[in-house]
């Protein structure tokens, strides 16, 4: 069952900004010959709405000229030309679109800020879902995750869950399961390519061993606690259960794993320290590990909430002030709208987001680049006006081998409106997750993937 | 869910109806009854008359179709819609103000009708059915466990997911308490950490041991009075090479017990009493301004009165799993790469800060006119153990001859003491055989071969079994007496019950009226009721934005001692206390007065002391507060204190730094004094600036922006029940200090900028004098009277709402005290306290004591 070195040995090293790689996925992980790339599921998330002065529930006000820093790049459905706000994206031009006119109904009824939660998942949480429900990329984990090293990878700039109407997390396993999204740069690659924690494959492997015989014993404990419980205690419980199970299952997987050589890389050439408080820093080092991780395929599918909403007690929350030198809350700007602040926000949000895709635009992937086979949603829940859950501020990248066609501005304003899980459906199906239905969709969306 | 509800219906009812249309009704049973009211004359007839043409067939606002509802007593389905029609008619408001009103005598028969039936259905349910009493500790109760359990104070929790918060809710809701892979992980490595430090090897480590001295010994000859010496710390520290910098403990262990021993006194200016020396450990401290994020934590704070005439030893101690450990850092000096090899060893420094402030250091007063500390020498020990091995680790790992003798035996001997406190019950021999397997399987692995390290791995998965992690999860049998025992600790204490309480559940004692009420008179008095008193009080009155609102300094430059050069000007300095601490330290010790002297919970509106030290009277402008403790002071009218409603931790946190904001103000006076729900904006509803046009950038006042609001329909049906309770608190500015005067509308006041040659004290002045226009403060309570400031609001709320603010306080607290929301099956519990509380005067303590008697709260009936 071992395999041979010189898979080790085809290093390539690549040395991007701010990392460095070994190990490109081909080499790596497959062991096929000619083997297809992997599909790829991005989600990633800006708090607060948009910049958008000029329609500012989320549709172009057509008697209007183009406000240069919108966060839309510009007015009319069709070509995509870029206005000073979206200028970064400019050379991405042919890997892009931006969609008007989509949101979740199920976000409507929720309160100003506490429609994040819904963003990756298109639960009712006001009525039918209340503890909100599984989102895209964990649809898409649980029918290929085994493939990879990680089913999924779950980043945020705050970290944890949050609460519910609060969310730091995009990542949900189902209802009442909110991912803890990791936030620590150094904690984020050790997870990743460090978890061995320097033992030997073989002692990892007793390890697993002796960790499934305790966990047996656990879960006895667990079971011979009184079957006689209420039914609300006995759901409480259930949870417990469910949690030691999944913590076995892991074992199944990471056992499975260690016949597999984790990736090298060169942790020299990433900041693991950068903190918040260093924004600029701070969230590109984040982007670099997503890419990392997706590029030495210990995962396909990742989300990234990059501001969380009404983020108030920690630096995360102070990015503008920060950054911009706003001296009221970062949640004014959302509610003032101060034009020089609000578009220089935009200009930086675009700058990091653009600097992550491009990233993926240059690492050369089979015929191709990473980003033809990673679909990327980059969004916020409200346009504008930051108690609207209307009309979602929505740029789609990437995908082109997964069947997405770019390089235009498409609106579903009006009769045309259609739900915003249609596009998460249609991401499902680009990474070969054959479902009919996500959340409220009624169909893919095929104006940006044809059938 | 329900929240959601309650705004639909709020918000919905507002409009009026053109239309008169009588649904039809799904009309039950007609029963008179003596209570006033009977289903058919009188509830029909008023719901027809007064609200199905809202919520009825033809229009359903709010979802709520009353048409659809039958009696209460007959169906168990709507009974939470019965409650929310109950809640609405009591308060008044509903039907809405410029709908035709009922007769007063007819509300109150329908009022009647509806609690009695209430009551009814709820008393047909066992207490307690159809609600989760199991649930995961949350992190607050964790952390305390985990330190009665072991007998070390362990930092476990910080990398533990949070617990989900809520705005003025309670992060002990079983709700959502959740439990998932995420959380087992980092349940397992807090485990194993505290299991770490709570067993120790049996050779004793190696004492590190540093002493520095800094006084007259060190430097010999006659000081020179115009320069600050080495051993002296003013409030912006002092030169390098001083004891402000410091002492450098290399290669000190990572884990164990440490003490600081320091002899220090104080050059105290005159009219100063005391000043407060705040011991940091952890990362050098350089400077008080310069560019340093370097992590140090607070071991202790001294409060030096003593002149150096009569300098003290004063000795400190903690455990350093708690303090950042600097690493071993490596450089070329210079920078260069031929430069000398500098190598700084692994250590913590030990850094005392002169945290004295009376809110002028950013006018940068003389050092030498500020009170100093003096510091003759510092030491520093660690690990230091009275015995070896220290008592937490005998506690577990007890000594017995069994040992050596028969280890087996040994093993589940120490299983036997420690499972029963671990899981707070009794332990059945199935378990500890269970757990002797566990041992036996440990013990195989690799690292496992003393019996030291084999023990820390079976305890900690002990510490990850849901008999650990939950609370209320019993077993076969389930044992009441132990229940109880929990019950009354996590409450009072957020932690598990001490050996006495133990000792009550074995002996039986524990559902006995007479000692139920002696166990929670011991439980208050106890410190640890302090830690209850502080997550009660700052979730209750969601006190943690507090700390989150970022005050604008170049309005209020006094407000907080912020670095004044470099590149991080205008930030705040670190590691010292600020007024916004002491703001919450205020509140948490204010309602923990109201508790510890049985005071009626009433004086949360209104009440004739302030709790406060020297920095928070400074800034509220009492005179006479010396020192940095927080004390009772008496007030009166002019200060315009007392009560909760104008402390600065709730001012402060419902700002928006730069001006007060009289709808988050609005908001919090109605969730977390009244009790209401106040849903947040629905999603097509604009924000306040765009609603208002540009108006917002002209306005004279918020007030006047809020009018402008208000003339949309979809915002009034909101606003207009909300903005008149921020109003009033107009007159207290951003920074919770009274105001009564601004500045003339359009004027614009310029930021204070040191740069530009200024001094504090004339630009505070100038702005004095700009403030010529009276606030304006008056508005007129939805259903009640105009009411001009907060004063007259205070009056308001103790005349007419007096019920409504107990109820909630009791809610509150029951809430907190179960652990899960409320619902209408609890009404009979919180009638019954209120009714108790109103004959006692609402004394707070008793109300708390008349909780824990409750069946609700014990789960049994006392006996």
């Amino acid at each position: 069952m071992t395999r041979k070195s010189w898979h080790l040995d085809r290093r390539t090293l690549l040395r991007g900004a701010g990392a460095a790689v070994a190990l490109p996925w081909l080499e790596c992980m497959s062991g096929r010959r000619n083997p297809e790339p992997p599909k790829r599921l991005v989600v990633t998330y800006f708090a607060y709405g948009a910049y958008m002065p000029t329609g500012q529930n989320g549709v172009a006000d057509a008697d209007k000229a183009h406000h240069d820093w919108s966060w839309w790049p510009c007015r009319d459905a069709g070509e995509l030309t870029f206005n000073a706000a979206t200028a970064p994206f400019a050379p991405l031009r042919d890997h892009l679109s931006y969609v008007q006119g989509l949101d979740h109904a199920g976000g409507h009824r929720l309160g100003g800020h506490s429609s994040g939660d819904v963003f990756a998942t298109g639960a009712d949480m006001a009525d039918t879902r209340p503890k909100n429900d599984i989102s895209v990329d964990q649809v898409a984990a649980a029918r290929h995750g085994d493939a990879t090293r990680h089913a999924s990878l779950v980043l945020g700039t705050e970290g944890g869950t949050g609460s519910y109407g609060r969310a730091k997390t995009l990542s949900h396993r189902g209802p009442g399961r909110p991912i803890p999204a990791m936030h620590d740069p150094r904690e984020i690659f050790d997870r990743l390519f460090r978890p061995y924690a320097g033992r030997d494959v073989a002692a990892v492997r007793e390890g697993l061993r002796t960790r499934r015989s305790l966990l047996d014993l656990v879960l006895d404990q667990s079971k011979s606690l009184d079957r006689r419980l209420g039914k609300a205690d006995q759901a409480k419980l259930d949870e417990y259960l469910d949690t030691l199970r999944a913590a076995e299952q892991r074992i199944e997987r990471i056992d499975r794993w260690t016949h597999v050589p984790l990736p090298e890389v060169d942790a020299d050439a990433l900041d693991l320290d950068v903190t918040a408080k260093q924004p600029e820093e701070y969230v590109r080092s984040l982007y670099d590990l997503m890419h990392l991780a997706l590029r030495t395929d210990l995962t396909r599918f990742a989300t990234f909430m990059t501001e969380s909403e009404d983020s108030v007690s920690n630096h995360v929350g102070n990015y503008s002030n920060i950054v911009l030198g706003y001296t009221g809350n970062t949640h004014d700007i959302a509610h003032k709208r101060p034009e020089g602040i609000s578009g220089q926000w935009e200009l930086w949000r675009a700058r990091q987001h653009a600097y992550f895709l491009d990233k993926l635009r240059t690492t050369a992937e089979g015929d191709g680049n990473m980003l033809d086979n990673t679909v990327v949603l980059w969004g916020s829940a409200h346009p504008h006006q930051s108690h609207n859950t209307q009309n979602y501020p929505i740029q789609v990248a990437g995908g082109g081998a997964l069947g997405f066609r770019h390089g235009r501005l498409h609106s579903f304003t009006g009769s045309r409106k259609v739900p915003l899980a249609n596009l998460l459906l249609s991401m499902l199906h680009a990474v070969d997750v054959p479902t009919e239905r996500f959340a409220d969709s009624t169909g893919p969306l095929t104006e940006l993937r044809p059938a | 869910m329900r929240a959601a509800r309650l705004q639909a219906f709020r918000t919905g009812c507002a409009r009026a109806a053109l239309l008169a249309v009588l649904a039809t009704h799904a009309v039950g049973q007609t029963g008179a009854s003596e209570a006033g009211g009977s289903w058919q004359q009188d509830v029909a007839g008023f719901l027809d008359a007064h609200c199905v043409r809202c919520h009825g067939a033809e229009r359903s606002k709010g979802d709520i179709r009353l048409h659809e509802l039958v009696e209460p007593a007959r169906t168990g389905d709507d009974l939470a819609t019965w409650e929310l029609v109950l809640e609405m008619l009591e308060s008044g408001e509903m039907p809405p103000e410029d709908e035709p009103q009922p007769a007063a005598a007819d509300r109150a028969r329908v009022v009647a009708w509806l609690r009695r039936s209430l009551r009814e259905a709820a008393l047909q349910e066992a207490p307690g059915e159809a609600v989760a009493t199991a649930r995961r500790l949350s992190n607050f109760e964790y952390h305390n466990t985990m330190r009665d359990l072991l007998g070390i104070e362990l930092d476990l929790t910080s990398k533990l997911p949070e617990d989900p918060t809520r705005p003025y809710r309670f992060n002990n809701t079983a709700e959502f308490l959740l439990m998932g892979l995420e959380h087992m992980d980092r349940y397992e490595d807090a485990a194993r950490r505290a299991m770490a430090s709570a067993i120790v090897d049996p050779t004793p480590p190696e004492v590190v041991r540093k002493r520095q001295v800094w006084g007259a010994e060190a430097r010999g000859g006659m000081p020179d009075p115009a320069v600050m010496q080495p051993d002296e710390i003013s409030p912006f520290g002092n030169r390098n090479r001083t004891v402000a910098n410091g002492m450098q403990v290399d290669h000190a262990p990572q884990t164990g017990a440490f003490r600081i021993r320091l002899k220090a006194s104080a050059i105290l200016p005159p009219g100063v009493r005391e000043l407060p020396l705040r011991i940091m450990l952890g990362y050098t401290i350089v400077g008080i301004g310069a560019g340093h994020t370097d992590p140090a934590e607070e071991v202790g704070t001294i409060r030096l009165s003593n002149s150096v005439d009569d300098p003290q030893v004063f000795e400190l101690t903690g455990r350093l799993e708690n303090f950042p450990y600097q690493p071993e850092h490596r450089y070329r000096r210079g920078g260069r790469i031929d430069g000398a090899l500098v190598v700084i060893p692994p250590h913590f420094t030990v850094t005392p800060v002169n945290a004295y402030d009376d809110g002028t250091l950013n006018d940068h007063p003389d050092p030498l006119t500020m009170p100093r500390a003096v510091v003759e020498w510092m030491e520093f020990e660690a690990p230091v153990a009275d015995v070896w091995p220290p008592k937490h680790h005998a506690r577990i790992l007890f000594p017995s001859p069994l040992r050596d003798t028969d280890p087996d035996a040994y093993v589940r001997a120490v299983l036997e003491r420690f499972l029963p406190r671990a899981f707070r019950r009794p332990v059945s021999a199935a378990e500890v055989d269970r757990f002797v397997r566990i041992h036996e399987i440990v013990r195989q692995a690799e690292g496992m071969e003393t019996l030291e390290a084999s023990m820390r791995e079976t305890l900690a998965t002990a510490l990850i079994s849901p008999d650990f992690l939950y609370r209320s999860v019993t077993p076969e049998g389930g044992n009441v007496q132990h229940d109880i025992a929990s019950r009354l600790s996590y409450f009072l204490w957020g932690s598990m019950p001490d050996d006495e309480l133990f000792e009550l559940a074995v002996a039986g004692e524990l559902d006995r009226a007479d000692v139920l009420e002696a166990q929670v008179e011991r439980l208050l008095d106890d410190p640890r009721a302090e830690d209850f008193v502080e997550q009660f009080t700052t979730q209750w009155l969601g006190l943690h934005r507090l700390h989150a609102v970022p005050i604008n300094l170049e309005r209020f430059p006094r407000f907080l001692y912020t670095i004044d050069r470099g590149e991080r000007r205008g930030a705040e300095v670190r590691n010292r206390p600020t007024v916004r601490d002491a703001m919450r330290a205020e509140t948490v010790a204010f309602v923990h007065e109201l508790i510890t002297q049985n005071l009626s919970l009433l004086e949360v509106i209104d009440s004739d002391f302030a709790l406060l030290n020297q920095r928070l009277a400074r800034h509220y402008g009492v005179e006479g507060v010396h020192g940095d403790a927080i004390r009772r002071v008496d007030v009166s009218g002019h200060d315009h204190l007392g009560g909760v409603l104008t402390q600065g931790s709730i001012l402060v946190g419902t700002g928006n730094g730069t001006a007060p904001h009289p709808v988050y103000r609005a908001v919090w006076l109605r969730e977390a004094i009244l009790g209401d729900e106040v849903p947040p904006p629905p999603a097509d509803v604009p924000a306040l600036e765009d609603s208002a046009g540009e108006a917002v950038a002209v306005a004279a006042s918020l007030k006047e922006a809020l009018a402008l609001h208000r003339t949309k329909e979809s915002c009034n049906d909101c606003h207009v029940r909300l903005d008149p309770w921020g109003i009033p608190f107009e007159e207290y500015d951003a920074t919770g200090r009274f105001s009564p005067r601004v500045a003339p509308p359009g004027t614009r006041i310029p930021g204070f900028d040191a740069r530009q040659g200024t001094d504090l004290a004339a630009y505070l002045d100038s702005v004095d004098r700009l403030a010529t226009v009276v606030v304006e403060a008056d508005a007129r309570v939805p259903n009640g009277p105009v009411v001009h400031g907060v004063h007259e609001l205070k009056d308001y709320l103790l005349r007419e709402r007096r019920d409504d603010v107990a109820e909630n306080v009791i809610r509150r607290l029951l809430t907190y005290a179960l652990g899960r929301e409320l619902t209408w099956r609890d009404r009979p519990t919180v009638d019954a306290l209120l009714a108790r509380s109103r004959q006692n005067d609402h004394r707070l303590r008793d109300v708390i004591v008349d909780i824990c008697r409750t069946e609700l709260f014990l789960g049994v009936p006392p006996r």
